[in-house]
């Protein structure tokens, strides 16, 4: 949110965030409005958005008393009740302005389109806008009997200090990663999740770390890809911002259209990420942020995703807990040592892998687009596609199995953009998936910026235009 | 604008059975104000509504109705999303007649009933609706303006008389 900060409150007042448990979509909230003339209006309100600390919006679909009220008299009062305990909060609310692009109106949008088929109401959603109330004060009603508060299985405060600490050390990248999913995983009780990494020439995500898509039958997870603005994922990309759906039913047109649309159009072979039906989802971008640059907006260094088959899994805190876990991965990952900073002198330690043996495996390549197959099975394309192209070329050729980072920096037929973490990210991505896939090419680490091509049956290459 | 006949039979017929019902006012100086309601009751014929509310938890919206006569009821079935606001600019407070006093068992009882269905216990209805009996105000209102208040493209539409 863009704007003056709120005026600051009395220290024991009733903030916001205590009672955003309100604003999930569980209990719809009311709203009264009233005319120039003072007639009042009351409605039903399936989604309240939270914003910030002082502001909230609601969904605009279509214009209707509560609309025009606000226009011609911006005071309302929200009244929201806690899902968990019962406890009821009025908010005074003050009308600043409707949104119809950006941020705010496009996670508005893919939250209502899990809420609006939740209530089997699919078919009248449509976001014109998002208005944006200031929230003017907060009072808890002193009715009713609220029920005491559930324990939750786990505290996210917690979980984000220890994950963050266990980042810290990491050795590479791959290490990065690694202890991020292991703090997903242990730390935060995460099934499914997905760290994905941006293609800066194309744009396009790709995913180097997953957890929990083994049996999905569609591969570990390593090298889905997906394009800015599609799913979740690709709307967290484009629009810097954090999405997150908490009810959702396989009727959502959000993902699946969305899917289809991109599986089919750009590479059939390469699934689009995520569960088959998932009812919860959460996507964080990992921004990046330039220190020369402090007030400038973070360069999108990746996506951290997590979903759930159960609904209401991730809530505002954890929403809060995993942007937090994402900016610090985002500014470890700036200030990771450069993977080809001491390759150069260094001599490659012979070989010591033993002769190829067995029926050869085909290694094809496709010039049009880098993929590769191994015996007609895709396995990878772009310029991870192109590395592995160059490495069994040398390696069936001229017999290498050691290589450089910096050699293929340098290499000529590897289009390589200009950064160095994206071929970083694609020799993880390349390993990865070649652990996933077959066992008898592989690529192990013998150093830093150096790493070897270890091959356990012949290759026969077959290059197609 | 004012009816001079009551609420049309499907009106009446969906009013009669227990509903989220919530209230809205505007102060004299036009600032709204909500609350909700713990029960509802229609007259036979149709011509008069009567709210039941927590006077201690809302006394501002009370208050508010009492200087202003200024009204507005939505009706909601949970399990369907149907909804019909009802309006009135000459609404009147009274305490509860011991009639209107005993309302508000059943229609909690019928409420509760409607949201198991939805996956809400007994015990979180009860823990939203409770109050003190001696709180307990009552809200009058005659049907001047009725609107149905169903999500979607039609919502706010005047229902004709």
């Amino acid at each position: 949110m863009s704007g003056p900060l709120p005026r600051p409150l009395p220290h024991d007042a009733l903030t916001l965030d205590a009672i955003r448990t309100c604003l999930e979509g569980v209990i719809p909230g009311t709203i009264a409005t009233a005319d120039a003339e003072g007639t009042p209006n009351v409605s039903q309100l399936s989604q309240v958005h939270y914003v910030d600390p002082g502001h909230i919006a609601l969904s605009y679909q279509f214009f209707n008393k509560t609309r025009a009220n606000i226009l011609a008299n911006p005071d309302a009062q929200l009244e929201v009740i806690d899902p968990a305990t019962g406890a009821q909060y009025r908010l005074r609310l003050a009308y600043l302005r409707t949104e119809t692009d950006g941020p705010l109106f496009e996670s508005m949008k893919a939250k209502l389109s899990g809420i609006a088929s939740h209530v089997g109401m699919a078919e009248v959603f449509r976001l014109r806008g998002a208005d944006l109330f200031r929230v003017v004060a907060i009072e808890a009603v002193p009715g009713g009997c609220p029920l005491p508060a559930p324990v939750r299985p786990r505290s996210l405060l917690s979980a984000v200090r220890r994950a963050c600490e266990g980042l810290r050390g990491a050795a590479d990248l791959s290490d990065l990663l690694d202890r991020a999913i292991a703090a997903l995983r242990d730390l935060f009780g995460v099934e499914h999740a997905l760290i994905l990494l941006p293609d800066t020439a194309s744009g396009r995500l790709f995913t180097v770390a997953a957890l929990g898509y083994e049996a999905s039958g569609r591969g570990s997870g390593i090298g889905w890809e997906v394009a800015p603005g599609d799913g979740v994922i690709g709307m967290a990309a484009r629009e810097r911002v954090p999405i997150r759906i908490t009810h959702m039913t396989t009727d959502v047109a959000y993902s699946m259209a969305m899917r289809e649309g991109t599986a089919a159009a750009v590479a059939r072979e390469i699934p689009f990420p995520g569960l088959d039906r998932p009812h919860s989802q959460l996507a964080v971008p990992i921004l990046a942020h330039n220190l020369t640059h402090p007030g400038a907006c973070g360069e999108l260094a990746g996506v951290l995703f997590v979903e759930s088959a159960q609904e209401m899994r991730f809530t505002y805190d954890d929403e809060d807990a995993l942007a937090t876990l994402a900016a610090q991965l985002g500014a470890l990952m700036r200030g990771l040592p450069p993977a080809h900073g001491a390759e150069v002198e260094e001599v490659p330690t012979p070989a010591v892998t033993p002769p190829a043996i067995g029926d050869p495996i085909i290694v094809r390549h496709y010039a049009s687009d880098d993929s590769v197959f191994l015996d007609h099975d895709y396995l990878i394309k772009g310029v991870a596609g192109a590395i592995l192209w160059k490495l069994v070329r040398d390696h069936t050729a001229l017999g290498r199995t050691d290589f450089t980072n910096r050699e293929l920096r340098l290499a000529p037929d590897i289009p390589l953009p200009d950064f160095a973490e994206n071929l970083e990210a694609r020799l993880i991505l390349l390993q990865r998936r070649l652990a996933d896939r077959c066992g008898c090419l592989s690529i192990e680490k013998t150093g830093r910026g150096r790493f070897r091509l270890v091959v356990e049956k012949p290759l026969r290459l077959e290059e197609m235009s | 604008m004012r009816r001079e006949r009551g609420l049309d039979e499907t009106v009446r017929r969906f009013l009669d059975r227990s509903l989220s019902v919530n209230a809205a006012t505007s102060d004299q100086d036009g600032r709204p104000l909500v609350a909700r309601a713990v029960a509802a009751r229609v007259s036979p014929d149709g011509g008069r509504l009567t709210v039941l509310i927590d006077g201690r938890a809302n006394a501002a919206l009370v208050a508010a109705v009492a200087g202003t006569g200024r009204l507005a009821v939505v009706f909601t079935e949970p399990s369907t999303h149907r909804s019909i606001q009802i309006k009135d600019d000459n609404a009147s407070v009274a305490a509860p007649t011991v009639e209107e006093s005993a309302l508000p068992g059943p229609y909690i009882d019928g409420f509760i009933a409607e949201l198991a269905g939805m996956g809400f216990t007994e015990a979180f209805v009860r823990a939203v609706m409770e109050f003190e009996p001696a709180d307990l105000v009552a809200l009058h209102l005659a049907p001047a303006d009725v609107f149905d208040q169903t999500p979607g493209p039609k919502a706010g539409e005047r229902i004709p008389a």
